[in-house]
């Protein structure tokens, strides 16, 4: 059996007296494609900071490709689509992209900038500050950012955010392309059709455990719904 | 190193877009010796005396400026979170801040040098030459440690007052020496003490980089 893309043993966190998740376990195997779900405050985003290193687990332990999560090497097959955009309002988006590029070495720099900004159909804007961006273009440059060193571990924490209908399709598209290239994704997202029709397994956070691990092929959005996220009415609140 | 120039690099090029700081820090430093020059009504032999302090005191707030500056740029949108997210050495992103920093600073200096210059009516010599490696000594010493503690005074609410209160005892040394040799230079022949004092520094200079090149990881970490 090969190496897991994720092996979390028993991760637990809390801040103060706040607990975020509890005894978690989950295994990922490369390729695999996992949507995270869960109501606000269930812990995912901890768990995907957990995951990428950038928050130390309060016991339990994480392992990349069989390694630690801060490991040279992870980092870089690591891309984080977070909350946070990641981006330097006062550089164009372009010199945004070149600067990344050079901090994870990317080869053949410009063409690969030309690729992603093309991919999230901003190379019309690429000599605009990040400032001059609406929010959704905001997160489309976010998004080229992320895809521009060719990651093998994808971790995105509601990607879809701010995105107009025809932004999320591309995303999607994007999505089901880095799934062809074999790439492992995490994807935290309170829309289940959206998760349904990306990934094939479900993990569901409720009270800072995994309460549910399934395939999606074996259920639906709405039993989803009905089953963990009953009494709410629509995707939105859930 | 590539990715320590990429980071200069950056820096630099927000730092002239905007001119903000930059321009700030002049119009503090200008203000300084118009204060100063103006308030008190001292004999020309002890403003001599105090010059040298003055024209630190407006390259120390220009910097503290600077540092703020560069690294609430950082904590802007999670930035200094995705430097810890990159296959790049902690050592690497400290010394990519430190050299946008010093830069910025010796930059200013070089602006405001002249202006101290008028104000106080000094004569030009050769030996002012001998500035030269003082304000890089006491410059570096100074953002050395500023870049260090800034990154850790990120992560906490009242960022300001934890660098400041961090910064200061530490660096203080530095400053002192700084602006004694700065009198030695500005104040005729330079004596034997000069060049011991300054070695002084420079030792200082490379204790700091060091700890802090090999301590940035951790910081990083939060
Ligand atoms: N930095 C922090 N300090 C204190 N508590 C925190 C911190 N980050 C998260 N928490 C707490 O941990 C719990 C889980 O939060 P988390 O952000 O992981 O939820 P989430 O599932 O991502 O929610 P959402 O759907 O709203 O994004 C919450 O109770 C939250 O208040
Ligand atoms: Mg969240």
């Amino acid at each position: 059996m090969s190496v897991p893309a994720l092996q979390i043993d028993k991760v637990s966190k809390d801040f103060g007296r706040i607990i975020a998740l509890r005894n978690v376990d989950l295994i990922v195997q490369p390729k695999e494609f996992v949507s995270i779900l869960g109501r606000n405050g269930a812990g995912k985003t901890t768990l995907l900071n957990i995951i990428s290193g950038v928050a130390k687990p309060s016991s339990g332990s994480v392992q990349l490709f069989g390694t630690d999560p801060t490991a040279t090497v992870n980092k870089a097959k690591l891309a984080v689509i977070s909350h946070e955009m990641f981006l330097y309002s006062n550089l164009t988006a372009i010199e945004n992209l070149e600067y990344y590029a050079r901090m994870y070495a990317v080869s053949d720099l410009d063409q690969r900038i030309e690729d992603v900004l093309n991919d999230v159909e901003l190379r019309h804007r690429r000599f605009d500050l990040v400032a001059t961006f609406s929010r959704g273009m905001t997160q489309r440059l976010t998004i080229a950012r992320a895809l521009l060193h060719k990651p093998s571990l994808l971790l995105l924490d509601e990607p879809f955010t701010g995105l107009d209908q025809h932004a999320i399709g591309m995303l999607i598209g994007l999505l089901q392309e880095q799934k062809n290239l074999g790439r492992t994704i995490l994807l935290t997202t309170h829309d289940l059709h959206t998760a349904k029709a990306l990934s094939e397994r479900y993990v569901v956070l409720e009270k800072h455990r995994i309460i549910e691990d399934g395939l999606m092929a074996d259920t639906s959005p709405d039993e989803i719904r009905t089953k963990f996220f009953s009494g709410l009415t629509t995707e939105k609140e859930l | 190193m590539r990715a320590a120039f990429s980071i200069l690099q950056k820096d630099l090029r927000m730092e002239f877009r905007s001119k903000e700081s930059l321009l700030a820090m002049w119009i503090f430093s200008l203000l300084i010796f118009v204060i100063f020059n103006f308030t008190f009504e001292v004999s020309r032999l002890v403003m001599l005396e105090i010059a040298p302090g003055l024209l630190w005191v407006a390259f120390i707030f220009s910097g503290m400026f600077g540092l703020n500056h560069s690294f609430a740029v950082e904590k802007e949108n999670g930035n200094l979170r995705s430097m810890a997210l990159m296959p790049v050495e902690g050592g690497q992103i400290y010394l990519g801040k430190f050299l946008s920093v010093t830069c910025i600073m010796l930059l200013f200096e070089i602006l405001i040098f002249p202006i101290f210059i008028i104000f106080y009516d000094l004569q030009i010599s050769m030996q002012m030459l001998m500035l030269i490696p003082v304000v890089l000594a006491g410059t570096i010493g100074f953002t050395s440690l500023g870049t260090i503690l800034s990154a850790i005074a990120v992560h906490t609410r009242n960022q300001q007052i934890l660098l400041s209160l961090l910064l200061w005892p530490l660096v203080s040394p530095i400053i002192i020496w700084s602006v004694t040799l700065s009198g030695m230079v500005l104040g005729g022949d330079l004596p034997a003490s000069f060049y011991s004092l300054l070695t002084r520094v420079v030792a200082f200079d490379v204790i700091f980089f060091t700890i802090s090149y090999m301590l940035f990881d951790f910081i990083l970490e939060d």
